[in-house]
């Protein structure tokens, strides 16, 4: 069964996709970055290639855990955050 | 005997204020290879200058000025310049940099650095007209804004000189003031005090020498591509949303500092965010001289007083970490600071730190309050103005906590006496052993450790001995971008940085460098800059942080615990692996090697 998770955009990815927050669904990482890029086409242009993303951008998992490997299994009720790697101030 | 080599012109240009006398010094070629220029080479002239046992603000004090070998290149983001010298916040090592045209117009000056030693008597200009040097009266400008300062300048010497300015703040030698130049900064540390105990109120510089490069033709058309590879998704970010985007992403990662560090998210943090402001307000975008990226985003001001750049640290450190929401508010403290010459970083962190004192009973200033608006506006006058409060605000935290007293030292937020940026270390532990061991205090500039915290690399709330050569990764990287000098927000955009920067520095000087060599290069100003700590009274138990850090925290603490023992253990891993003694020590062949 494929879990629910949200997912939160920050940055470059949330204004691409126009949206700050969406619910998606898959057991890995990568199966959510395809189902976001398939609705999210600007999205997917910009941030998103196949089921990993793109080189400047990085996941993590509810506010703890980077990370970047499609098949990072997930659980009920994660969210999984798209940002910008880049951070400096 | 100058030697001029291409890229350089192979000598500074040293004025003494006290004798109304310059000579030009001349810079060994080795040693432009050995430490670049900016901050590398500032320091190198500053040990030269035997400045690290001086007061900060007394004449004696010398302060550096330093370019490098790509300003006035093709090179995108290379018109930047270096000011270097003993701050008077720290008392160790401080090299701030800032950008634009008088990065080009002083090295036209026929320079790669103007150093100023000794003191005038009365308010002046110094005006550097190629080898030129005269001091004239700055009676009209002395009590003027930054932009007062500049447009009268301008009024009186031309379009064709650049200048560098202080505002009130450096007259008053507050110890976080900046030295401005066309709306940027060159903004941590003091530099701005240094001018000010000179006498100085602006520097004015136009030239006509342009040093020749190696390989002209290589070089622009490697500028090109790297100019295009700058319009790409690595700058994206900074093109489009500006730094100020990193705030709700830090505080959604519960390491945004709020309420001087006494949380970690801050509930108002939508309403200051750019997201938010952009729907309310008008935004304009700007770049500095010589630069494709344009990073710096203008918001309107609703009372009139036009726009403002809003930069993430300003809106950290007068929202959050003030627990103010009225980006109004946020905006006009910005606005004060750019106009008086304030590093926000310092200002908004010690009136955050005077903020918790009036709320544990330690100030008696009962006006002074979290989540007031107008009480940081007062507090920012106070601090220009020297009323009230303001004289002992205008130290900066870490004497305001001594003066204070009452164990007060703890939650200072500061390191080596420079306040912390936005970027909460307990969340973010590569970056604590950044902030603990950098030579200028605590700082997000010269150690881009938090990118290491932002990787699968590290549990970046249990953070182990693994990172430290990752830290050290970013700190090389760093000192080689502010000596070269490069933008950080180009960093994204290499491949490969130091074999690409080999390539620029050959094309520049025509030396045989190399990505390896480069290395060394970054190590050896990392270490200079260690030196001269040591020369100015520099002892192992400053590389730390505030004990309120490495208490053990709320069992809902989402930012992780670091506790005084495993701080101390990544600072030993990262001595270590820099080849110094577990305390920090150097070597006597370091302390005690040729500079020049």
């Amino acid at each position: 069964m494929p879990v629910t998770v949200k997912v939160e955009l920050f940055g470059i990815p949330r204004a691409r996709a126009g949206v700050a927050q969406a619910i998606s669904s898959g057991h890995k990482l990568g199966d959510v970055l395809s189902d976001m890029a398939s609705r999210f086409p600007e999205l997917a242009n910009c941030c998103i290639k196949g089921r990993h993303l793109k080189p400047g951008f990085t996941a993590n998992l509810s506010g703890h855990r980077f990370v970047t490997d499609p098949e990072t299994l997930l659980s009920d009720g994660d969210s999984v955050l798209i940002l910008s790697l880049d951070a400096g101030g | 005997m100058r030697r001029e080599i291409p890229g350089y012109h192979g000598c500074y240009l040293r004025i003494n204020l006290s004798e109304e006398s310059s000579t030009a010094i001349p810079l060994d070629p080795q040693i432009l290879r050995h430490y670049l220029g900016g901050s590398g080479l500032g320091v190198a002239i500053l040990l030269h200058e035997r400045a690290a046992d001086v007061d900060p603000l007394s004449p004696k004090a010398p302060i550096a000025f330093v370019f490098s070998p790509l300003v006035g290149s093709p090179l995108t983001t290379s018109a930047k310049f270096a000011v270097v010298s003993k701050s008077p916040l720290t008392n160790r090592i401080n090299d701030s940099l800032a950008s634009s045209g008088f990065a080009l117009a002083g090295k036209k000056t026929g320079h790669d650095a103007i150093v100023l030693v000794g003191q005038v008597r009365r308010p002046s200009i110094l005006v550097i007209d190629d080898d030129q040097v005269r001091i004239e009266s700055a009676d009209d400008c002395w009590g003027l804004s930054n932009r007062e300062t500049r447009d009268r300048l301008r009024l009186r010497y031309g379009n064709e000189f650049q200048t560098a300015t202080i505002g009130q703040a450096g007259e008053r030698q507050v110890r976080y003031a900046t030295i401005s130049h066309d709306g940027r900064h060159a903004g941590r540390g003091g530099s701005g005090a240094v001018l000010g105990s000179k006498n100085i109120k602006a520097i004015a510089v136009r030239g006509t020498n342009r040093p020749q490069w190696a390989e002209p033709a290589a070089l622009v058309g490697l500028a090109k591509q790297l100019s295009e590879k700058s319009f790409g998704p690595a700058t994206a970010k900074y093109r489009e949303l500006g730094t100020a985007s990193n705030l709700l992403t830090f505080n959604r990662l519960n390491v945004l500092p709020t309420r001087n560090f006494q949380e970690g998210s801050f509930a108002g943090a939508i309403a200051i965010s750019p997201e938010e402001l952009s729907i309310a307000r008008d935004r304009a975008r700007a770049s500095c001289a010589a630069c494709t990226i344009g990073c710096e985003h203008l918001y309107s001001m609703k009372n009139g007083s036009g726009s403002v750049r809003l930069e993430y640290e300003n809106l950290f450190a007068f929202g959050p970490l003030c627990g103010i929401d009225d980006p109004e508010v946020v905006l006009e403290a910005s606005r004060r600071c750019d106009e008086w010459g304030l590093d926000t970083i310092s200002a908004g962190g010690t009136i955050a730190f005077a903020m918790e004192c009036v709320e544990r009973n330690l100030l008696d200033e009962p006006w002074l309050k979290f989540g007031d608006g107008q009480s940081l506006l007062r507090a920012l006058d106070s601090i220009v103005s020297g009323n009230g409060i303001g004289g002992l605000l205008a130290e900066g935290s870490r004497r305001m906590a001594h003066h204070i007293g009452h164990e007060s030292i703890a939650f200072a937020p500061q390191v080596k006496g420079l306040e912390l940026p936005g970027y909460d270390p307990r969340g973010l532990q590569t970056m604590a052993l950044g902030f603990a061991v950098g030579t200028r205090g605590a700082d997000h500039n010269r150690s881009g450790a938090y990118e290491v915290d932002f990787s699968e690399a590290v549990d970046r709330k249990n953070v182990g001995p693994e990172a430290a050569p990752l830290a050290i990764e970013t700190e090389d990287k760093a000192a080689l971008m502010d000596s070269l000098i490069l933008c950080k927000f180009l960093r994204g955009v290499f491949t490969d940085f130091f074999a690409e920067s080999a390539e620029i520095l050959q094309l520049v000087t025509g030396w045989d460098v190399t990505a390896d060599e480069l290395r060394e290069t970054a190590r050896r100003i990392v270490t200079a800059k260690k030196r001269f700590n040591i020369l100015a009274g520099w002892t192992p138990g400053e590389d730390t942080l505030p004990s309120r850090m490495l208490q053990k925290p709320a069992s809902d603490d989402l930012r992780g615990h670091l506790s005084l023992e495993r701080l101390n253990e990544l600072i030993s891993a990262y001595n270590q692996a820099r080849g110094w003694s577990p305390e920090g020590w150097l070597s006597q062949t370091d302390m005690q090697s040729e500079i020049f």
